[in-house]
């Protein structure tokens, strides 16, 4: 064991001496997670201004612009502005200063009380597609509930032989606008345990580029051999074990050093939120161990220098795309979500997202560690046994 | 062409019984000027084989090295030079055949035995990111050594390969004879039994080449055990008390430089560039006990002697009292190029 730490020592110096390794292991990541967090943030965010013309002045209208339209609105993702007129509505549609605007006509609170049709326009602007959509579901969840009231009031008065006044019909809309809904929907999955842009692509260019580092070890056993000093190393009083041994620490140390730059600097810098701190390192050392095993047996079929870090880079990459490292698997068709979980980023994400929210514990992510593990045990045992003939006497 | 000579004579006087005897004719055993008298044997190699498909790299290689002996294996590239040493020290599996250092059996998978010897490969084998102190600080801990022993230990061969100016700089900023030099200095840096040195002056510039050659010859006048494979003839007769003719996987033949060249029954030469009476010159030098036999052709009389050297002040002195005159002399002895020539066939700048 005292031969593979000095073989590991040497090692590091050597690496942290080399600067490509460090750029590889530390500020490659670094940089592509800060840079694609502030590029998407903008791009992925959602902000809607809606104007709302009530040329009406009616008690359902009212009740339309407080409690439906008015319940969404929260002053910073989704502001409401009223104005007088309808040409208004639509200039600050046309001009840009509103994605989406509710026109309540003059009589419609007049015409809802009567039991006759009513008009609820809404104009949307040309590229807010999505601000729109969420303006006429707004106004179709309005009227759905307008119809159950007339069918409701039109029931009574059909028991009760006496007709309702506005005022009876406007308490109970009001009643039934403001009532919350029966069933109350909490999905977990994908808003509690989704990852902050921040924190996803820290996690992923962190779990990418790990692999870069984790082959480092082993492909300079190549390196190694062409400038002689294998040889000179097996020629001494060591087990030739103890070299592959002193690779593998070698590069789990360097592993080790470029997470926890890349978990401590991500957080401090653009505010990932990697999850609870035991959680956090329970993740990194089985990802480490995931990634150096699955290099290892990547490396111990190449025959040279050049075709090894080949190799493990096509590995790398490929992994890292079937894993969602390049964008979130839950965005993608579902046999992308399944072929995630055949690689060790796929379960390192997972295992992140499952501890992500405020609830998340360190518990939540011993599943996926568990995965991660057992990938890396697997793998690397079939590559120790392979690339002992790297070190073994011809 | 046979190679084998007609007068070669015994096999290996201290070969252990039911040992392979040495292949090839072999001197017997002469006072080695070398290791002190009744010093011990360090290396033992006996029998060594290695094979590679169909071909045979080594074949039956035997030999030893005695304390404060420097031996040398001298042969073109692919006589199997280096590998026979990369046997010794286990990088290589051998087919047949043993290696003891001190009587311990040296293998494959011996690890303390190993501490023994010190490996000097032929390519450089050392960390170019690394400084100087920084590799030895490396490989001496791989031997073992730590604390102030190492700390002194690397300043004692910085200072003997001239380096100690530039310990702190990092290896890829030397000059290659400086990279040579720390090469051969990390395999001393334990202190070793045992030096095995393949081809150390290869691609090494005639300056540095001088230093190093100095330095191993040092270290075998301090009475450590040195395997020195070359295919410069000048290195091994310089360097060596004793050298083994090796070609094709096989010792040709075995025993210090004066010992190879009587056996190859080769006499010195001796021209002598005269005035006066050439005839009566000849006659006169004829006479010289010691002498072959002598001839006048043009100004010149060739002379055939056993020990030129010893005969010449008297040579001298017959042809001037011939009424001679002695314009120039030039010597020729015989080398271990001759030897080489006489036992494969070929030149050794050929055979490479």
């Amino acid at each position: 064991m005292r031969i593979a730490l000095l073989v590991a020592l040497k090692d590091l110096r050597q690496r942290l001496r080399d600067r490509s390794a460090l750029l590889v292991s530390v500020v490659a990541p670094l940089g592509l997670a800060v840079i694609f967090s502030q590029l998407l943030a903008g791009a992925t965010g959602f902000d809607a201004t809606y104007v709302v013309s009530d040329t009406d002045g009616g008690s359902l209208a009212r009740i339309l612009r407080e409690d439906v339209i008015g319940a969404f609105a929260d002053g910073e993702t989704i502001k409401v502005v009223d104005v007088a007129t309808e040409a208004e509505a639509r200039a600050a549609v046309e001009g840009g200063t509103a994605d989406a605007a509710f026109l309540i006509p003059p009589g419609f609170s007049m015409a809802i009380g009567a039991g006759q049709a009513a008009t609820l326009e809404v104009v949307g602007a040309k590229n807010e597609g999505l601000s729109t959509e969420i303006a006429r579901a707004l106004a179709q969840r309005f009227g759905d509930g307008v119809v159950a009231v007339q069918l409701s009031v039109a029931t009574a008065v059909d028991l009760a032989s006496a007709p309702p006044t506005e005022a009876d019909i406007a308490r109970i809309a009001g009643i039934a606008g403001g009532a919350p809904p029966p069933v109350a929907l909490v999905d977990s999955t994908t808003e509690l345990r989704q990852l902050t842009l921040a924190t996803y692509f820290s996690a992923s260019m962190a779990i990418l580029f790990l692999f870069f580092s984790a082959q480092i070890g082993l492909v300079s056993l190549f390196e190694e051999r062409r400038q002689g000093t294998l040889a000179r190393i097996l020629a001494g009083p060591i087990r030739p074990w103890t070299v592959l041994a002193g690779k593998t620490i070698g590069s789990f140390a360097l592993g080790l050093f470029a997470m926890t730059v890349l978990v401590v600097a991500t957080t401090l810098l653009i505010g990932a939120r990697w999850g609870p701190p035991l959680g956090v390192v329970l993740m990194v050392v089985t990802a480490i161990t995931a990634a150096i095993g699955i290099s290892t047996l990547v490396v111990s079929f190449a025959r040279t220098e050049e075709a090894a870090g080949a190799a493990s880079a096509a590995v790398a990459i490929t992994l890292g795309i079937l894993g969602g490292t390049f964008s979130p698997t839950a965005q993608a068709p579902e046999v992308m979500t399944t072929l995630s979980l055949l690689t060790p980023h796929g379960w390192f994400m997972r295992g992140l997202g499952e501890m992500a929210g405020p609830a998340g514990t360190a518990a939540d992510c011993l599943g996926a560690a568990a995965v991660l593990l057992v990938m890396g045990l697997v793998t690397g045992g079939l590559g120790i046994v392979r690339a002992r003939k790297l070190v073994r006497a011809r | 062409m046979s190679t084998q000579p007609d007068d070669a004579v015994s096999p290996v006087a201290d070969s252990p019984a039911g040992a392979a005897p040495a292949p090839g004719p072999v001197v017997e055993p002469a006072p080695r000027p070398g290791p002190a008298a009744g010093a011990s044997v360090v290396l033992a190699v006996r029998d060594l084989r290695k094979r590679y498909g169909d071909i045979e790299a080594v074949k039956g290689v035997s030999f030893e090295i005695r304390q404060g002996e420097t031996y040398g294996l001298l042969g073109p590239n692919g006589a199997g030079k280096t590998t026979t040493i990369s046997m010794i020290c286990g990088l290589l599996e051998r087919d047949g055949g043993s290696v003891t250092l001190d009587g311990t059996p040296i293998d494959v998978g011996a690890v303390a035995a190993k501490a023994g010897i010190g490996y000097v490969p032929q390519e450089l084998a050392i960390y170019p990111d690394l400084t100087a102190r920084e590799n030895l600080a490396f490989f001496g801990r791989l031997y073992g050594l730590g604390g102030e022993t190492l700390k002194a230990r690397i300043e004692e061969v910085l200072e003997l390969i001239g380096l100690n100016e530039r310990g702190n700089d990092r290896t890829d900023r030397y000059s290659g004879g400086m990279q040579r030099r720390l090469n051969i200095g990390i395999g001393l840096l334990h202190q070793p039994r045992l030096l095995l040195l393949d081809e150390p002056t290869v691609g090494v510039d005639p300056q540095s080449r001088n230093a190093i050659l100095e330095s191993i010859a040092a270290l075998g006048k301090a009475g450590m055990a040195i395997l020195y494979t070359t295919h410069y003839m000048e290195e091994a007769e310089r360097l060596c008390d004793r050298i083994a003719i090796i070609d094709g996987g096989e010792i040709r033949a075995e025993g210090t430089q004066k010992e190879l060249v009587a056996l190859i029954g080769q006499k010195d030469e001796v021209r002598l560039a005269l005035t006066g009476d050439l005839h009566s010159a000849a006659r006169a030098a004829g006479a010289v006990r010691g002498v072959t036999s002598a001839a006048a052709k043009g100004d010149i009389v060739e002379v055939i002697a056993t020990d030129a050297g010893r005969v010449l002040p008297r040579l001298l002195e017959a042809v001037e009292g011939a009424g001679a005159h002695v314009r120039g002399v030039e010597l020729v002895t015989p080398d271990l190029e001759s030897v080489f020539l006489h036992l494969t066939g070929r030149a050794l700048r050929d055979a490479e």
